[in-house]
């Protein structure tokens, strides 16, 4: 059996908001592909994208917003933004 | 302080000091309270008995960031209910610098006859003929008043639309670089203003009041705090800037709860085309603004300047609620052609977010077919051409429903839905349902309890307290002259003590944080009252039958939160 940890996710994560401008060679189109792993949460993923709890960072994933702790799926599209509160 | 009360038969102007049933109030809890006490629940919306208030908050004209919302109120001609609709602009804060709290338009001056209502650095106020103005579209005329008077001068004023007196028409404001690109859109109130016989009203800046502060150094260091919660806000302090509101059509999309197609599905296919980061870069590419202050006293700056291929002004201040009216309620993924649409709208006077959805109406009943950006174009200027079926279109979407015998009209008391559909976000149905004001997202808007995961949006639990508390919330803000991008960094307790201390520094008060929520309670019975006294009942705070019946793509979701629960909102 492996362990959790052992095993590797990837999925592919689209930024928005203000939240692309620090990875310099972020295009849109594309996104960014990234590894996590098995069992990673909400809350790693924006811990490994180094983006802060006080940014207002939310991350959504097969048309649902996630609470931290939720879990990511292998092979997702996730969507990273900021929270806003009406327009 | 004072009031000002026009009378538009007598041609006469009152100024009468704050009477104390009226004492302590602002924007939108004048408006109201006004109305409530003032306007005949039963009257024709568009004859003599109705009123129209005009109200800066009570922050506005004071150096406090953020405080340009004028609130605008009557009896409105879409819904039949209550209604303040609010804007940014300058009047707000011109209107405060000159210690006017209200002004009250009264009567109706006899047909044909048009004025506007001048008020000049000293506070003097006059009627003038507006017969030079007659049929004038809002930019020529912002354009005219400007040169007339200078650019220190703010206007608030009604298009083609307002003066037929079509029931979704606009009062535009004017922002910062003189242009009427902000609205008090929703309601009508632009067909009041029309009924009136009033076609602008139009203010000089330079006014000042010698009793405006009570305390200067209290007031000083509220502000430098509120200014502190603002910049550190990452809404208010980065996504706002960057993208404005636009920057909602990611999430909402994300959520499913994006209504488009006349609100036959949850994700618009072309969403990232339209989005506020597509817009934000296609704007730069362009050698436009997307980072443009449209308020006085603005530190957020969440509006742009949308700029054609050819780097030419197209229109400013585009908004999410806008681009998804004209953009995915019509199938219509162009941002030229929103763009393009919001100018249209702004310039002839009309509400973007009805109009957007009339069109998607008439769409969605088989007139055109949906994304046919020449045909809403060409729909629209209709309503500025005078047309039989520009005047439909001008009325709203519940008119064109009409027209087409077409019965997916998603209105609640006559007013178009906003971008969240009911289905997929269940609070803002709530709060569409509930709201005395009809369907509106500036009323109580849950969508950010959902992204700060506080709530499940598609589970019924909780749903009827976030609108309740939301409801009355926003009917405090909306009392402050803040606007909403601002408000939403001071909801903590300090930053809302900061607001309340503020309030005092100015007034001399001894409000307590709770006081300010207490007047949101106050201000929305008020309302509330004034619907029950017209004929309203809770079998009117209901949605649309299609959204009970009807799953919502991709989530498959009906409204569910049941009668019952729905009539608790306002049990308080």
């Amino acid at each position: 059996m492996t362990s959790k940890g052992h095993l590797r996710m990837k999925m592919s994560v689209k930024l928005f908001g203000t939240l692309r401008e620090r990875f310099l060679d972020y295009r849109h189109q594309d996104g960014i592909e990234v590894e996590v792993p098995d069992g990673a949460t909400a809350k790693e993923l924006l811990s490994l994208l180094k983006i802060s709890e006080s940014e207002g960072a939310v991350v959504a994933m097969e048309g649902r917003i996630l609470k931290r702790d939720d879990k990511m799926q292998q092979g997702a599209q996730v969507y990273v933004f900021q929270a806003i509160h009406g327009g | 302080m004072k009031i000002i009360r026009v009378n538009m038969n007598k041609k006469t102007i009152r100024s009468e000091d704050v009477p104390q049933d009226y004492a302590g109030l602002g924007g939108r809890g004048l408006t109201s309270i006004i109305v409530n006490a003032e306007v005949p629940p039963k009257c024709d919306p568009l004859g003599p008995e109705n009123k129209l208030i005009f109200a800066p908050g009570l922050l506005s004209g004071t150096p406090l960031v953020n405080t340009s919302r004028i609130s605008i109120g009557a009896k409105s001609p879409l819904t039949g209910t209550i209604k303040e609709s609010n804007a940014g602009g300058t009047a707000a804060a011109a209107l405060g610098s000159l210690g006017i709290t209200a002004i009250i338009i009264e009567g109706q001056a006899p047909e044909g006859e048009l004025s506007y209502l001048r008020i000049d650095e000293k506070g003097d106020i006059s009627l003038v003929s507006a017969k030079g103005y007659k049929g004038m579209r809002t930019y020529q005329l912002v354009e005219k008043i400007l040169e007339k008077y200078g650019k220190k001068t703010s206007v608030l004023c009604i298009g083609p639309a307002g003066e037929s007196m079509l029931t979704a028409a606009s009062i535009q404001s004017s922002d910062i670089d003189g242009r009427p690109a902000r609205a008090a859109g929703r309601g009508g109130l632009g067909a009041v203003m029309g009924a009136k016989g009033l076609k602008a009203v139009v203010i000089d800046q330079r006014g000042k009041s010698a009793d405006l502060i009570a305390d200067p150094e209290a007031f000083k260091e509220a502000n430098k705090a509120i200014v502190k919660a603002i910049k550190e806000h990452p809404m208010a302090g980065q996504v706002m800037p960057a993208l404005g509101t636009a920057g909602l059509v990611a999430p909402v999309n994300s959520m499913g709860a994006f209504p488009s197609f006349n609100a036959r599905k949850g994700v618009f296919e072309g969403w990232e085309k339209i989005s506020g980061e597509a817009m934000a870069e296609l704007i730069k590419k362009r050698g436009g603004n997307p980072t443009h202050m449209g308020c006085a006293q603005c530190i957020v700056h969440c509006s742009n300047e949308f700029v054609d291929k050819e780097g030419k002004y197209v229109t400013s201040g585009l908004e999410y609620e806008t681009i998804w009216a004209t953009g995915g309620m019509c199938g219509i993924d162009d941002l030229d052609t929103i763009a393009k649409l919001d100018n249209l709208c702004d310039d002839i006077g009309v509400d973007t977010m009805s109009t957007g959805v009339a069109v998607a109406v008439a769409m969605d009943a088989g007139y055109k077919k949906f994304g046919d950006s020449a045909a809403a174009i060409e729909m629209v200027e209709e309503i500025g051409k005078g047309t039989e079926f520009g005047k439909i279109l001008g009325n709203g979407p519940a008119a064109v429903g009409k027209r087409f015998n077409h019965n997916r009209v998603p209105v609640v008391k006559g007013q178009s839905v906003a971008a969240y559909d009911p289905r997929a976000m269940l609070g803002n149905g709530v709060t569409f349902a509930t709201s005395p004001m009809g369907a509106d997202h500036t009323a109580g808007n849950v969508v950010g309890e959902y992204l700060e995961q506080k709530l499940n949006p598609l589970n019924a639990e909780g749903q009827v307290e976030a609108s309740r508390n939301l409801q009355i919330a926003t009917a405090a803000a909306d009392c402050t002259g803040i606007c909403f991008m601002a408000y939403v960094a001071l909801t903590t307790p300090e930053a809302w003590g900061e607001v309340v201390k503020a309030i005092n520094a100015k007034s001399g008060t001894q409000l307590a944080p709770e006081d300010l929520i207490g007047m949101g309670v106050r201000v929305l019975k008020a309302e509330r009252e004034f619907n029950r006294k017209a004929g309203f009942t809770n079998k009117d705070d209901r949605l649309p039958k299609f959204y009970y019946e009807e799953p919502l793509p991709p989530h498959n979701t009906v409204f569910s939160i049941s009668d019952e629960k729905v009539d608790s909102t306002f049990d308080f």
